[in-house]
Protein backbone atom coordinates (compact mmCIF):
# COMPACT_ATOMS: atom_id res chain seq x y z
CA UNK A 1 0.00 0.00 0.00
CA UNK A 2 1.25 3.36 -0.81
CA UNK A 3 2.54 5.30 2.27
CA UNK A 4 1.08 8.40 0.36
CA UNK A 5 -2.41 6.68 1.04
CA UNK A 6 -1.77 5.97 4.47
CA UNK A 7 -1.22 10.25 5.28
CA UNK A 8 -3.90 11.55 2.60
CA UNK A 9 -6.19 13.67 4.10
CA UNK A 10 -10.05 12.28 5.16
CA UNK A 11 -11.67 13.99 2.49
CA UNK A 12 -14.17 16.15 4.20
CA UNK A 13 -17.76 14.40 3.36
CA UNK A 14 -16.46 12.12 5.44
CA UNK A 15 -15.19 14.39 8.39
CA UNK A 16 -18.94 14.77 9.27
CA UNK A 17 -20.00 10.97 8.84
CA UNK A 18 -17.04 9.95 10.90
CA UNK A 19 -16.84 13.05 13.39
CA UNK A 20 -13.05 13.27 12.47
CA UNK A 21 -10.83 16.05 12.60
CA UNK A 22 -8.21 15.84 10.40
CA UNK A 23 -5.17 17.91 11.14
CA UNK A 24 -2.64 19.51 8.98
CA UNK A 25 0.34 17.66 7.88
CA UNK A 26 3.02 18.71 10.59
CA UNK A 27 0.62 18.61 13.41
CA UNK A 28 -0.36 14.91 12.96
CA UNK A 29 3.27 14.22 12.36
CA UNK A 30 4.56 15.68 15.79
CA UNK A 31 0.91 13.58 17.63
CA UNK A 32 2.58 10.47 15.50
CA UNK A 33 5.40 11.01 17.31
CA UNK A 34 4.58 11.74 20.72
CA UNK A 35 2.40 8.98 20.60
CA UNK A 36 5.20 6.12 19.83
CA UNK A 37 7.71 7.70 22.49
CA UNK A 38 4.94 6.96 25.28
CA UNK A 39 4.22 3.75 23.93
CA UNK A 40 7.39 2.45 23.40
CA UNK A 41 9.34 4.32 25.69
CA UNK A 42 12.63 4.05 23.66
CA UNK A 43 14.01 6.47 20.77
CA UNK A 44 12.36 6.06 18.06
CA UNK A 45 14.81 6.80 15.56
CA UNK A 46 17.22 4.55 16.52
CA UNK A 47 14.31 1.91 15.47
CA UNK A 48 14.49 3.03 12.30
CA UNK A 49 17.84 3.43 11.53
CA UNK A 50 18.94 -0.39 9.60
CA UNK A 51 20.45 -2.48 12.76
CA UNK A 52 21.23 -6.12 12.34
CA UNK A 53 19.10 -8.10 15.09
CA UNK A 54 20.08 -11.06 16.02
CA UNK A 55 17.74 -14.37 16.37
CA UNK A 56 18.43 -16.75 18.41
CA UNK A 57 19.58 -20.37 16.90
CA UNK A 58 16.67 -21.95 15.15
CA UNK A 59 18.08 -25.73 16.34
CA UNK A 60 17.75 -26.25 19.40
CA UNK A 61 20.95 -26.85 21.91
CA UNK A 62 22.13 -30.92 21.81
CA UNK A 63 22.88 -31.62 25.67
CA UNK A 64 25.88 -33.49 26.41
CA UNK A 65 25.36 -36.55 27.90
CA UNK A 66 27.20 -37.07 31.01
CA UNK A 67 27.39 -41.03 30.56
CA UNK A 68 30.91 -40.70 28.89
CA UNK A 69 32.50 -42.04 32.08
CA UNK A 70 33.92 -45.63 30.30
CA UNK A 71 37.54 -46.15 31.56
CA UNK A 72 39.70 -44.73 28.69
CA UNK A 73 42.34 -46.37 29.65
CA UNK A 74 46.46 -44.63 30.63
CA UNK A 75 49.22 -44.23 28.67
CA UNK A 76 52.59 -45.33 28.14
CA UNK A 77 53.79 -42.40 30.47
CA UNK A 78 51.36 -42.87 33.17
CA UNK A 79 51.83 -46.75 33.04
CA UNK A 80 55.79 -46.03 33.49
CA UNK A 81 55.11 -43.39 36.02
CA UNK A 82 52.80 -45.42 38.32
CA UNK A 83 54.86 -48.67 38.01
CA UNK A 84 52.59 -51.14 37.25
CA UNK A 85 53.84 -53.23 35.77
CA UNK A 86 56.85 -53.57 38.13
CA UNK A 87 57.40 -56.63 40.55
CA UNK A 88 58.67 -55.09 44.20
CA UNK A 89 61.94 -56.55 45.38
CA UNK A 90 59.85 -58.08 48.15
CA UNK A 91 57.70 -60.04 45.37
CA UNK A 92 60.72 -61.21 44.15
CA UNK A 93 60.64 -64.60 45.70
CA UNK A 94 60.97 -68.39 43.70
CA UNK A 95 58.61 -69.41 46.17
CA UNK A 96 55.49 -67.44 45.24
CA UNK A 97 55.41 -67.70 41.93
CA UNK A 98 55.39 -71.66 41.91
CA UNK A 99 51.58 -71.80 42.44
CA UNK A 100 51.57 -69.72 39.07
CA UNK A 101 53.51 -72.32 37.41
CA UNK A 102 50.86 -75.58 38.99
CA UNK A 103 48.44 -73.49 37.77
CA UNK A 104 49.75 -72.60 34.57
CA UNK A 105 50.91 -76.36 34.44
CA UNK A 106 46.81 -77.53 34.85
CA UNK A 107 46.18 -74.97 32.23
CA UNK A 108 48.08 -76.82 29.34
CA UNK A 109 47.10 -80.27 30.29
CA UNK A 110 43.49 -78.56 29.55
CA UNK A 111 44.56 -77.15 26.48
CA UNK A 112 46.04 -80.32 25.21
CA UNK A 113 42.87 -82.33 26.42
CA UNK A 114 45.14 -84.16 29.21
CA UNK A 115 49.41 -84.89 27.78
CA UNK A 116 49.42 -88.39 27.45
CA UNK A 117 52.53 -89.73 25.78
CA UNK A 118 50.95 -91.01 22.58
CA UNK A 119 49.47 -87.17 21.71
CA UNK A 120 50.30 -86.42 18.76
CA UNK A 121 53.29 -84.00 19.02
CA UNK A 122 52.35 -81.75 15.87
CA UNK A 123 48.96 -80.93 18.12
CA UNK A 124 50.66 -80.25 21.19
CA UNK A 125 52.65 -77.44 19.43
CA UNK A 126 49.75 -76.12 17.40
CA UNK A 127 47.97 -75.62 20.82
CA UNK A 128 51.15 -74.28 22.13
CA UNK A 129 51.50 -71.93 19.91
CA UNK A 130 48.56 -70.16 20.60
CA UNK A 131 49.13 -70.61 24.96
CA UNK A 132 49.93 -68.12 27.20
CA UNK A 133 53.18 -68.74 28.93
CA UNK A 134 53.00 -66.76 31.83
CA UNK A 135 53.86 -69.42 34.54
CA UNK A 136 55.89 -71.78 32.75
CA UNK A 137 59.50 -72.79 33.64
CA UNK A 138 62.04 -71.91 30.51
CA UNK A 139 65.32 -72.68 30.00
CA UNK A 140 67.95 -70.83 27.45
CA UNK A 141 69.21 -73.35 25.80
CA UNK A 142 70.70 -71.64 22.75
CA UNK A 143 71.85 -68.08 22.03
CA UNK A 144 73.95 -65.68 19.99
CA UNK A 145 75.49 -64.48 23.45
CA UNK A 146 76.76 -67.52 25.56
CA UNK A 147 76.02 -65.77 28.83
CA UNK A 148 72.31 -66.30 28.42
CA UNK A 149 72.66 -69.86 27.76
CA UNK A 150 71.73 -71.94 30.90
CA UNK A 151 69.53 -69.61 32.61
CA UNK A 152 66.41 -71.40 34.11
CA UNK A 153 63.49 -69.73 35.63
CA UNK A 154 59.80 -69.30 35.80
CA UNK A 155 57.87 -66.72 33.38
CA UNK A 156 56.46 -63.92 35.17
CA UNK A 157 55.98 -61.54 32.38
CA UNK A 158 56.13 -61.62 28.57
CA UNK A 159 56.98 -58.77 26.67
CA UNK A 160 56.65 -57.65 23.11
CA UNK A 161 60.61 -58.65 23.13
CA UNK A 162 62.09 -59.57 26.62
CA UNK A 163 61.12 -62.39 28.90
CA UNK A 164 61.16 -61.58 32.48
CA UNK A 165 61.72 -64.79 34.80
CA UNK A 166 62.42 -65.55 38.13
CA UNK A 167 65.65 -67.75 38.65
CA UNK A 168 65.98 -70.35 41.53
CA UNK A 169 68.38 -67.61 43.40
CA UNK A 170 65.30 -65.49 43.17
CA UNK A 171 66.49 -63.08 40.41
CA UNK A 172 64.71 -61.12 38.15
CA UNK A 173 66.32 -61.94 35.04
CA UNK A 174 65.49 -60.15 31.35
CA UNK A 175 66.38 -62.08 28.54
CA UNK A 176 65.72 -60.78 25.23
CA UNK A 177 63.93 -63.04 23.10
CA UNK A 178 65.79 -62.55 19.71
CA UNK A 179 68.92 -64.50 19.22
CA UNK A 180 67.58 -67.33 21.52
CA UNK A 181 66.05 -70.65 21.72
CA UNK A 182 64.04 -71.11 24.46
CA UNK A 183 63.00 -74.52 26.04
CA UNK A 184 59.40 -75.76 27.90
CA UNK A 185 59.20 -78.57 29.31
CA UNK A 186 55.64 -79.79 30.23
CA UNK A 187 55.15 -83.69 31.49
CA UNK A 188 58.41 -84.97 29.33
CA UNK A 189 57.16 -82.94 26.20
CA UNK A 190 60.21 -80.17 25.51
CA UNK A 191 59.18 -77.67 23.02
CA UNK A 192 61.81 -75.42 21.60
CA UNK A 193 60.80 -71.74 21.04
CA UNK A 194 62.73 -69.86 18.56
CA UNK A 195 62.40 -66.77 20.31
CA UNK A 196 63.35 -64.52 17.23
CA UNK A 197 59.82 -65.36 15.94
CA UNK A 198 58.17 -64.88 18.52
CA UNK A 199 58.54 -61.38 19.22
CA UNK A 200 54.64 -60.58 19.66
CA UNK A 201 52.57 -59.44 22.55
CA UNK A 202 51.17 -62.34 24.10
CA UNK A 203 48.14 -61.17 23.39
CA UNK A 204 48.86 -60.28 19.90
CA UNK A 205 49.96 -64.01 19.70
CA UNK A 206 47.13 -65.67 20.20
CA UNK A 207 45.69 -64.50 17.02
CA UNK A 208 48.69 -64.59 15.20
CA UNK A 209 49.11 -67.00 12.08
CA UNK A 210 52.47 -67.99 11.93
CA UNK A 211 54.15 -68.39 8.45
CA UNK A 212 57.13 -70.68 7.87
CA UNK A 213 60.05 -67.90 6.85
CA UNK A 214 63.22 -67.52 6.31
CA UNK A 215 66.13 -69.44 8.32
CA UNK A 216 65.54 -70.64 12.19
CA UNK A 217 69.53 -70.23 12.25
CA UNK A 218 70.58 -67.97 15.11
CA UNK B 1 85.43 -65.89 -12.38
CA UNK B 2 88.63 -64.78 -13.84
CA UNK B 3 89.45 -61.82 -11.19
CA UNK B 4 89.38 -65.06 -8.43
CA UNK B 5 91.99 -66.80 -10.79
CA UNK B 6 94.30 -63.94 -10.98
CA UNK B 7 94.27 -63.89 -6.83
CA UNK B 8 96.02 -66.82 -5.39
CA UNK B 9 96.16 -67.76 -1.09
CA UNK B 10 98.87 -66.73 0.09
CA UNK B 11 101.71 -67.50 1.92
CA UNK B 12 103.82 -66.27 4.40
CA UNK B 13 107.91 -66.31 4.84
CA UNK B 14 109.69 -65.09 7.42
CA UNK B 15 113.63 -65.46 7.29
CA UNK B 16 115.80 -64.80 9.72
CA UNK B 17 119.37 -64.68 9.67
CA UNK B 18 121.69 -64.61 12.27
CA UNK B 19 124.57 -66.36 14.88
CA UNK B 20 124.12 -68.68 17.67
CA UNK B 21 126.87 -67.04 19.50
CA UNK B 22 125.28 -63.52 18.85
CA UNK B 23 123.85 -62.43 22.56
CA UNK B 24 120.38 -61.49 21.04
CA UNK B 25 119.84 -64.78 19.20
CA UNK B 26 115.88 -65.84 19.38
CA UNK B 27 116.34 -69.39 18.22
CA UNK B 28 115.48 -70.68 21.20
CA UNK B 29 112.17 -68.61 21.92
CA UNK B 30 110.96 -69.53 18.67
CA UNK B 31 111.70 -73.18 18.74
CA UNK B 32 110.15 -73.23 22.15
CA UNK B 33 107.53 -71.17 21.14
CA UNK B 34 106.17 -73.69 18.40
CA UNK B 35 104.70 -76.42 20.99
CA UNK B 36 102.89 -79.26 18.30
CA UNK B 37 105.18 -80.88 16.24
CA UNK B 38 104.76 -83.71 13.85
CA UNK B 39 108.14 -84.45 12.00
CA UNK B 40 111.80 -83.51 12.03
CA UNK B 41 113.93 -83.83 9.05
CA UNK B 42 117.48 -83.35 9.44
CA UNK B 43 119.74 -83.51 6.34
CA UNK B 44 123.56 -84.21 6.88
CA UNK B 45 125.48 -83.57 3.68
CA UNK B 46 128.56 -85.77 3.47
CA UNK B 47 127.73 -88.16 6.39
CA UNK B 48 126.79 -91.92 5.91
CA UNK B 49 125.52 -92.46 9.47
CA UNK B 50 124.43 -90.16 12.27
CA UNK B 51 127.58 -89.42 14.70
CA UNK B 52 126.72 -91.57 18.55
CA UNK B 53 125.39 -88.23 20.41
CA UNK B 54 123.27 -87.39 17.10
CA UNK B 55 122.03 -90.33 16.94
CA UNK B 56 121.07 -90.80 20.71
CA UNK B 57 119.37 -87.16 20.47
CA UNK B 58 117.37 -88.99 17.94
CA UNK B 59 116.07 -91.45 19.80
CA UNK B 60 115.14 -90.13 23.05
CA UNK B 61 112.50 -87.71 21.90
CA UNK B 62 109.38 -88.38 24.35
CA UNK B 63 107.03 -90.59 23.86
CA UNK B 64 102.84 -89.25 23.48
CA UNK B 65 99.68 -91.04 24.48
CA UNK B 66 96.78 -91.56 22.41
CA UNK B 67 93.63 -91.91 24.44
CA UNK B 68 90.42 -92.50 22.57
CA UNK B 69 87.10 -91.10 22.96
CA UNK B 70 88.01 -88.90 25.70
CA UNK B 71 85.14 -86.74 27.09
CA UNK B 72 86.45 -83.14 26.95
CA UNK B 73 85.40 -82.46 30.48
CA UNK B 74 87.86 -84.70 31.45
CA UNK B 75 90.59 -82.24 30.97
CA UNK B 76 89.01 -79.99 34.31
CA UNK B 77 89.49 -83.00 36.13
CA UNK B 78 91.16 -81.85 39.57
CA UNK B 79 93.64 -84.78 40.10
CA UNK B 80 94.55 -84.08 36.30
CA UNK B 81 94.93 -80.06 36.81
CA UNK B 82 97.21 -81.14 40.25
CA UNK B 83 99.25 -83.43 38.03
CA UNK B 84 99.69 -82.53 35.31
CA UNK B 85 98.89 -78.77 34.12
CA UNK B 86 99.93 -76.96 37.24
CA UNK B 87 103.33 -79.16 37.37
CA UNK B 88 105.47 -78.93 34.26
CA UNK B 89 104.17 -78.50 30.64
CA UNK B 90 101.10 -80.70 28.70
CA UNK B 91 101.14 -80.47 25.19
CA UNK B 92 97.63 -82.13 24.19
CA UNK B 93 96.15 -81.90 20.91
CA UNK B 94 92.70 -83.71 19.78
CA UNK B 95 93.73 -86.02 16.96
CA UNK B 96 92.18 -86.69 14.07
CA UNK B 97 89.91 -83.79 13.79
CA UNK B 98 89.94 -81.27 11.25
CA UNK B 99 90.23 -77.19 12.06
CA UNK B 100 87.72 -76.14 8.85
CA UNK B 101 85.01 -79.03 10.39
CA UNK B 102 85.31 -80.61 13.82
CA UNK B 103 85.95 -78.94 17.18
CA UNK B 104 89.82 -79.50 17.92
CA UNK B 105 91.34 -78.55 20.76
CA UNK B 106 94.73 -77.38 22.25
CA UNK B 107 95.81 -77.63 25.44
CA UNK B 108 98.92 -75.30 25.82
CA UNK B 109 102.02 -76.04 28.09
CA UNK B 110 100.97 -72.86 29.51
CA UNK B 111 97.93 -73.86 30.91
CA UNK B 112 95.40 -72.83 28.63
CA UNK B 113 92.98 -74.68 27.07
CA UNK B 114 91.86 -73.57 23.32
CA UNK B 115 88.71 -74.97 21.71
CA UNK B 116 87.96 -73.96 17.99
CA UNK B 117 84.32 -74.47 17.82
CA UNK B 118 81.77 -74.43 15.22
CA UNK B 119 78.70 -71.89 15.39
CA UNK B 120 76.23 -74.51 16.30
CA UNK B 121 78.41 -76.35 19.09
CA UNK B 122 79.32 -72.27 20.47
CA UNK B 123 75.76 -71.34 21.01
CA UNK B 124 74.89 -74.35 22.70
CA UNK B 125 78.40 -74.23 24.95
CA UNK B 126 77.58 -71.26 27.27
CA UNK B 127 81.25 -69.99 27.35
CA UNK B 128 82.57 -66.43 25.72
CA UNK B 129 84.71 -66.82 23.24
CA UNK B 130 85.72 -64.34 20.08
CA UNK B 131 84.86 -65.44 16.76
CA UNK B 132 87.82 -66.93 14.25
CA UNK B 133 89.63 -64.02 12.43
CA UNK B 134 89.48 -66.32 9.30
CA UNK B 135 85.79 -65.83 8.79
CA UNK B 136 84.86 -65.90 5.27
CA UNK B 137 81.17 -63.53 6.07
CA UNK B 138 78.97 -64.96 8.35
CA UNK B 139 80.97 -66.29 11.86
CA UNK B 140 80.86 -69.45 10.99
CA UNK B 141 84.23 -70.51 13.96
CA UNK B 142 84.53 -69.26 17.00
CA UNK B 143 87.54 -69.53 19.17
CA UNK B 144 87.45 -70.52 23.03
CA UNK B 145 90.51 -69.95 25.04
CA UNK B 146 90.84 -70.68 28.82
CA UNK B 147 93.55 -70.27 31.33
CA UNK B 148 93.12 -73.36 33.50
CA UNK B 149 96.02 -71.88 35.59
CA UNK B 150 93.81 -68.71 36.66
CA UNK B 151 92.82 -67.96 39.74
CA UNK B 152 89.15 -67.34 38.13
CA UNK B 153 89.40 -70.91 36.32
CA UNK B 154 90.14 -72.76 39.77
CA UNK B 155 88.25 -75.74 40.65
CA UNK B 156 85.41 -74.63 42.68
CA UNK B 157 84.90 -71.22 40.76
CA UNK B 158 82.27 -69.93 39.08
CA UNK B 159 84.35 -70.17 35.21
CA UNK B 160 85.65 -73.36 35.82
CA UNK B 161 81.86 -74.50 37.22
CA UNK B 162 80.48 -72.68 33.85
CA UNK B 163 82.56 -74.69 31.54
CA UNK B 164 82.33 -77.96 33.45
CA UNK B 165 78.53 -77.74 32.92
CA UNK B 166 78.38 -76.87 29.57
CA UNK B 167 81.31 -79.58 28.62
CA UNK B 168 79.03 -82.01 30.96
CA UNK B 169 75.80 -81.68 30.28
CA UNK B 170 74.89 -78.90 27.10
CA UNK B 171 77.51 -80.31 24.72
CA UNK B 172 79.03 -83.52 25.28
CA UNK B 173 82.28 -82.71 23.54
CA UNK B 174 84.41 -86.31 23.20
CA UNK B 175 87.25 -86.79 20.63
CA UNK B 176 90.63 -88.42 20.32
CA UNK B 177 93.49 -87.13 21.99
CA UNK B 178 97.03 -87.00 21.98
CA UNK B 179 99.20 -86.22 25.27
CA UNK B 180 102.63 -85.30 26.02
CA UNK B 181 104.17 -83.95 29.39
CA UNK B 182 107.19 -82.63 30.22
CA UNK B 183 108.74 -83.46 32.22
CA UNK B 184 106.62 -86.17 33.98
CA UNK B 185 106.19 -88.47 30.84
CA UNK B 186 103.21 -90.60 31.41
CA UNK B 187 103.66 -90.83 35.21
CA UNK B 188 102.00 -87.29 35.63
CA UNK B 189 99.18 -88.29 32.84
CA UNK B 190 98.19 -91.45 34.65
CA UNK B 191 95.37 -89.75 36.03
CA UNK B 192 93.59 -89.82 32.80
CA UNK B 193 95.07 -92.98 31.80
CA UNK B 194 93.58 -94.91 34.24
CA UNK B 195 90.35 -94.46 33.04
CA UNK B 196 90.32 -94.68 29.14
CA UNK B 197 91.74 -96.61 26.63
CA UNK B 198 95.37 -95.49 25.57
CA UNK B 199 98.28 -96.72 23.29
CA UNK B 200 101.76 -94.96 23.94
CA UNK B 201 103.42 -93.73 20.86
CA UNK B 202 107.41 -93.93 20.67
CA UNK B 203 108.92 -91.39 17.73
CA UNK B 204 109.48 -93.46 14.45
CA UNK B 205 113.22 -92.56 13.68
CA UNK B 206 113.75 -93.79 9.78
CA UNK B 207 116.87 -92.93 8.21
CA UNK B 208 117.86 -92.93 4.06
CA UNK B 209 120.93 -92.24 2.54
CA UNK B 210 121.18 -89.96 -0.82
CA UNK B 211 123.89 -90.08 -3.24
CA UNK B 212 124.78 -87.53 -6.15
CA UNK B 213 122.88 -84.78 -4.67
CA UNK B 214 123.64 -81.80 -6.42
CA UNK B 215 123.50 -78.84 -3.40
CA UNK B 216 124.33 -74.99 -3.54
CA UNK B 217 127.84 -74.06 -2.42
CA UNK B 218 128.66 -70.85 -0.29
CA UNK B 219 131.23 -68.33 -1.56
CA UNK B 220 132.56 -66.90 0.46
CA UNK B 221 131.07 -67.36 4.19
CA UNK B 222 129.67 -70.79 5.17
CA UNK B 223 126.02 -69.85 4.61
CA UNK B 224 125.12 -70.51 0.80
CA UNK B 225 125.15 -67.54 -1.90
CA UNK B 226 121.96 -67.80 -3.14
CA UNK B 227 118.58 -66.33 -1.66
CA UNK B 228 117.04 -68.24 1.12
CA UNK B 229 113.96 -68.48 -0.78
CA UNK B 230 115.20 -70.94 -3.67
CA UNK B 231 117.45 -72.38 -1.12
CA UNK B 232 114.13 -73.54 0.71
CA UNK B 233 113.09 -74.85 -2.31
CA UNK B 234 115.80 -77.05 -3.19
CA UNK B 235 115.62 -78.14 0.73
CA UNK B 236 112.41 -79.07 0.16
CA UNK B 237 112.83 -81.06 -2.96
CA UNK B 238 115.50 -82.78 -2.07
CA UNK B 239 112.79 -83.87 1.06
CA UNK B 240 110.16 -85.15 -0.91
CA UNK B 241 112.60 -86.70 -3.31
CA UNK B 242 112.07 -84.56 -6.01
CA UNK B 243 114.77 -84.95 -8.99
CA UNK B 244 116.57 -81.71 -9.62
CA UNK B 245 117.79 -82.28 -12.96
CA UNK B 246 115.16 -80.69 -14.89
CA UNK B 247 115.58 -83.14 -17.68
CA UNK B 248 113.57 -81.87 -21.05
CA UNK B 249 112.36 -85.57 -21.14
CA UNK B 250 110.95 -85.39 -17.48
CA UNK B 251 107.19 -83.09 -17.19
CA UNK B 252 107.29 -83.53 -13.36
CA UNK B 253 109.09 -80.51 -11.90
CA UNK B 254 111.41 -77.70 -13.45
CA UNK B 255 113.21 -76.91 -10.15
CA UNK B 256 117.01 -76.73 -9.86
CA UNK B 257 119.38 -76.53 -7.79
CA UNK B 258 120.51 -72.66 -7.53
CA UNK B 259 123.96 -71.99 -8.82
CA UNK B 260 126.72 -72.42 -7.94
CA UNK B 261 125.87 -75.84 -7.05
CA UNK B 262 128.61 -78.89 -6.18
CA UNK B 263 127.45 -82.67 -6.49
CA UNK B 264 127.22 -84.65 -3.46
CA UNK B 265 128.42 -87.75 -3.54
CA UNK B 266 126.39 -88.84 -0.52
CA UNK B 267 123.86 -87.21 2.32
CA UNK B 268 122.16 -88.58 5.14
CA UNK B 269 117.86 -87.77 5.67
CA UNK B 270 117.35 -88.71 9.25
CA UNK B 271 113.15 -88.48 10.37
CA UNK B 272 111.53 -88.71 13.53
CA UNK B 273 108.00 -88.33 13.49
CA UNK B 274 105.22 -88.24 16.17
CA UNK B 275 104.29 -85.90 18.52
CA UNK B 276 107.75 -84.15 19.65
CA UNK B 277 108.44 -81.98 22.41
CA UNK B 278 109.80 -78.09 21.23
CA UNK B 279 112.27 -79.23 24.49
CA UNK B 280 113.76 -82.06 22.41
CA UNK B 281 114.03 -80.24 19.50
CA UNK B 282 116.19 -77.62 21.27
CA UNK B 283 118.16 -80.11 22.49
CA UNK B 284 118.88 -82.19 19.19
CA UNK B 285 119.93 -78.58 17.22
CA UNK B 286 122.09 -78.09 20.64
CA UNK B 287 123.67 -81.55 20.31
CA UNK B 288 123.88 -80.87 16.24
CA UNK B 289 125.91 -77.53 17.42
CA UNK B 290 128.08 -79.58 19.60
CA UNK B 291 128.98 -81.94 17.02
CA UNK B 292 130.20 -79.13 14.85
CA UNK B 293 133.20 -78.74 17.13
CA UNK B 294 134.71 -81.49 16.36
CA UNK B 295 134.29 -82.15 12.72
CA UNK B 296 135.77 -80.15 9.79
CA UNK B 297 134.09 -81.71 6.57
CA UNK B 298 131.20 -80.41 6.34
CA UNK B 299 130.02 -76.66 6.19
CA UNK B 300 126.03 -77.20 7.00
CA UNK B 301 123.33 -79.09 8.10
CA UNK B 302 119.77 -78.28 7.49
CA UNK B 303 116.64 -79.37 9.99
CA UNK B 304 113.37 -78.95 9.16
CA UNK B 305 110.29 -78.99 11.58
CA UNK B 306 106.65 -79.47 10.59
CA UNK B 307 103.83 -78.87 12.52
CA UNK B 308 100.17 -80.12 12.49
CA UNK B 309 97.66 -79.22 9.72
CA UNK B 310 94.82 -79.20 12.16
CA UNK B 311 96.43 -77.73 15.11
CA UNK B 312 94.11 -74.60 16.27
CA UNK B 313 97.21 -72.44 17.15
CA UNK B 314 100.85 -72.47 15.37
CA UNK B 315 103.36 -70.62 17.25
CA UNK B 316 102.56 -69.13 20.74
CA UNK B 317 98.49 -69.18 20.62
CA UNK B 318 98.33 -67.80 17.20
CA UNK B 319 95.33 -68.59 15.69
CA UNK B 320 95.65 -71.54 12.78
CA UNK B 321 93.83 -72.19 9.51
CA UNK B 322 93.39 -74.86 7.04
CA UNK B 323 92.65 -73.18 3.89
CA UNK B 324 94.22 -75.33 0.65
CA UNK B 325 96.74 -76.38 3.16
CA UNK B 326 97.56 -76.56 7.04
CA UNK B 327 101.61 -76.27 6.73
CA UNK B 328 103.14 -74.22 9.88
CA UNK B 329 106.53 -75.31 9.60
CA UNK B 330 110.43 -73.79 10.04
CA UNK B 331 113.91 -74.82 8.37
CA UNK B 332 117.05 -74.69 10.34
CA UNK B 333 120.12 -73.76 8.23
CA UNK B 334 122.87 -74.30 10.67
CA UNK B 335 126.81 -73.81 9.53
CA UNK B 336 130.13 -74.69 11.10
CA UNK B 337 130.74 -71.13 12.04
CA UNK B 338 127.38 -71.40 14.50
CA UNK B 339 125.47 -68.82 11.67
CA UNK B 340 122.05 -69.98 10.47
CA UNK B 341 119.07 -69.35 8.62
CA UNK B 342 115.78 -70.00 10.07
CA UNK B 343 112.92 -69.96 7.61
CA UNK B 344 109.61 -69.77 9.22
CA UNK B 345 106.26 -70.71 6.69
CA UNK B 346 102.59 -70.32 7.43
CA UNK B 347 99.58 -70.64 5.11
CA UNK B 348 96.50 -68.72 4.24
CA UNK B 349 94.59 -68.98 7.29
CA UNK B 350 97.63 -67.99 9.61
CA UNK B 351 98.95 -65.30 11.87
CA UNK B 352 102.83 -64.07 11.22
CA UNK B 353 105.29 -66.22 12.70
CA UNK B 354 107.25 -64.63 15.83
Amino acid sequence: MDERLVRAKIPTELEKVLGVESQPKSKAEAFVQAFLQSSTRQDTNSLNTHKAVILGYARPKKKKSQNSKKARGLNARQKREMKVFQIKPEHQRYELFLPLHNLWRQYIIDLCNGLKPSSNPQLVQQKLLKADFHGAIITVVRSKCPSYVGTTGILVQEFKHVFKIITKEDRLKVIPKRNSVFAVEINGFVSYIYGSKFEQRASERSAKKFKVKGTIDL
Amino acid sequence: NMENLQQTSRNLLVCDQSSLRHRKCRLSQQVQQHHFNHQVSLLLPECGSAPPPLDAALRSFSSSYLLRKLPLHELLDTHFLQDAVYQGSVYGLSYRSRIDEDTCVALLPSGQLVLSLDKDVYERLGVEGKPSRFNQRANSRYVVTVNLTDSSMAPGGRGYQRLLTGLKSRVQLQTDFLLSHHPGGGEALKALLSRYDWTEHRPQVSSRLLTNLPCPTPLTSDLPSCDPHSFLEWLGAVEAEVSCDNESTSFLSTLVCPEPRAVLSRALRVRVSGLLLPQDVYRLIEELRRCWDGRGTASWAALTVQGFADSPVSWGSREHGFLKGGENFYSLLLCSDHSYWLCMGTGAHDGCPP
